[in-house]
């Protein structure tokens, strides 16, 4: 049945990065597919999640998607309006945020993310956003989730810029630098990546359906561990797609592209 | 005591050289008239801190107001990169201090709060720390928990000369209401040594005494009050009217290259006298209520 669905790679996307969200967490996202797959998460399995805009927004519930966090679209009918001192500091920094969401230019075997800089740092670079929260989310958070496309310029054995780190160079190099957490799910276009627990390298945990393990493989510039029970990506449902086509994103702002 | 103003007084009021905490956020708040009227002053050499950049900071950026930016990042959203502010980076012609949108709002609070230092979590182990630590003189460093030794990092607060508010409501005394999400506005103006009030709807104290909780900002910090309806556009002001999408991609579209973002600020800034002269040329009163929030929505 679910085979005769079509969906596009955006909405498998959203929907695997749903399902990393328990319900009676509290999650804190930006912009993009993460607010689709937390909108989604809410209205199916998780409808106690708590959905925090770090600019100083909880559980907002938008009937226009908007344009990213400083839109006040993404802002209406919240629970309460707020300040970064509060959702950064009293909830993320004390310890009580989850999940946070990230992306970026590009992001290495061991979960670092670069939003900064593409280029040498020291010659000739191009500049991008920088943080906002994203460091923030990446050091404090309980578990992040990476969503970036699946290209061999975007998944790199290093980062040229840890803007957020992940687990650095692995085996316990975050811990030493004094932080718990770390990315749990690295989601892209093909696949969907784990850490190996005791060396902290990425590790494939499942492929997209219509994807091969050659096409995940050679489309990446570094070898992830590759373990024998590799699965096939859950497809959405009939129900995911109707909320996400006729609920969340109706105008398709971000699920279009 | 009244401190109400007009614009260029309250932008004469900032001497070449200072420290600036600019309030936007991306396109949300963001102190565009006062921008503009800096602009035209000619008042350079700033030191602008903001914890996400604004499209104000942007725009101060590209006309060669800022010798320095303090700030956490930041893009426009969906419509885009800050190009004014990444090209001067690139080029290597703006002191770079760069954080994290918690660091920047910790060191605020620190400033705030009248401390030496603030421990954090954030930055550890990040090329942003690595940076950071190059600076001189020094704007992080390492102490000993005494309670449990544990070694952390502390960030220097941030005192900046002046906060530049864009507010929904104010009174001639500067008691400000801040409508909607605040990000860190209220750290920035309280880490200052004063702030400059710039309100949508100038109300009597009256009316601030009959819904004091809404009062983010007393009017005892408040140096100057600037009544300017729109002017924060093309940026938006919760609840008062929503961000000027099409502006936006013009501003966006021209500020692509140094000559594009020229004919910019020649047309928008330069080309006009005041706001008002500004507020003809994007569309007047027309455009303006086409803009208008709704009460429920917000936007």
């Amino acid at each position: 049945m679910a085979a005769d669905l079509e969906y596009t790679s955006f909405e498998l996307m959203a929907v695997t990065g749903a399902r990393e969200l328990k319900d009676g967490e509290i999650v804190a996202v930006g912009l993009g597919l993460p607010v689709v797959a937390s909108f989604l998460a809410k209205r199916t399995h998780a409808p106690n999640l708590t959905i925090l805009l770090e600019l100083g927004v909880v559980d907002p519930e938008p009937i226009d998607i908007g344009s990213g966090l400083s839109d006040p679209r993404f802002w209406y009918r919240a629970k309460m309006h707020t300040s970064f001192a509060d959702m950064l500091g009293m909830v993320l920094h004390k310890g009580l945020v989850d999940v946070g969401f990230l992306g970026g230019l590009e992001v290495d075997a061991y979960g670092n993310l670069n939003t900064t800089q593409l280029g040498d740092p020291k010659g000739k670079f191009r500049r991008f956003t920088g943080s906002g929260g994203g460091n923030d989310l990446a050091s404090c958070a309980r578990r992040t989730v990476i969503i970036i496309r699946h290209d061999s310029r975007k998944l790199k054995e290093a980062v040229s810029f840890i803007t957020s780190p992940g687990y650095l160079r692995g085996n316990g190099e975050r811990a030493s630098v004094g932080l718990t957490g770390g990315p749990a799910r690295v989601i892209t276009d093909k696949a969907v990546f784990g850490f190996d627990p005791e060396s902290k390298r990425m590790m494939l945990q499942a492929i997209h359906p219509n994807t091969t393990l050659e096409d995940v493989l050679s489309n990446m510039a570094f070898e992830p561990i590759v373990p024998s029970d590799v699965v096939v990506t859950e497809p959405p449902t009939a129900e995911q797609l109707r909320l996400i086509r006729e609920e969340i994103d109706p105008d398709r702002l971000y699920a279009g592209s | 005591m009244s401190k109400l103003t007009t614009l260029s007084e309250a932008v004469a009021s900032i001497p070449t050289g200072s420290h600036v905490a600019l309030s936007g956020f991306a396109t949300a708040r963001c102190a565009m008239a006062f921008a503009h009227e800096t602009i035209r002053q000619g008042t350079n050499r700033l030191t602008v801190s903001q914890c996400v950049a604004g499209i104000e900071a942007d725009m101060l950026v590209g006309a060669g107001a800022v010798e320095r930016i303090v700030y956490g990042g930041g893009s426009r959203g969906r419509s885009g990169q800050h190009h004014c502010i990444c090209r001067a980076i690139e080029q290597g012609i703006l002191i770079t201090e760069e954080l994290s949108s918690l660091s920047m709002t910790f060191r605020n609070l620190a400033g705030a709060l009248g401390l030496p230092f603030i421990p954090i979590r954030s930055l550890n182990g990040s090329d942003i720390l690595n940076q950071l630590m190059q600076l001189n003189p020094p704007v992080v460093g390492r102490v000993t928990d005494p309670f449990t030794g544990d070694e952390w990092l502390v960030l220097k607060p941030l005192i900046p000369d002046v906060a530049v508010i864009q507010v929904q409501v104010a009174d001639e005394e500067g008691n400000a209401w801040i409508l909607g999400p605040r990000w860190d506005n209220e750290e920035q103006a309280k880490a200052s040594k004063r702030t400059v009030v710039i309100t949508e709807r100038l109300v009597s104290t009256e009316a601030i005494r009959r819904a004091p909780e809404q009062t983010v900002i007393p009017g005892f910090r408040v140096s100057h009050v600037v009544h300017l309806p729109f002017a924060a556009h093309p940026s938006s002001v919760y609840g008062v009217y929503d961000f000027d999408e099409e502006h936006i991609a013009l501003y966006a579209d021209a500020s692509k290259t140094p000559q594009g973002f020229q004919g910019y600020l020649d047309n928008y800034v330069y080309g006009v006298k005041d706001h008002w002269g500004y507020m003809e040329l994007v569309g007047g009163m027309s455009r303006m209520k086409d803009l208008e929030a709704d009460p429920v929505l917000g936007y």
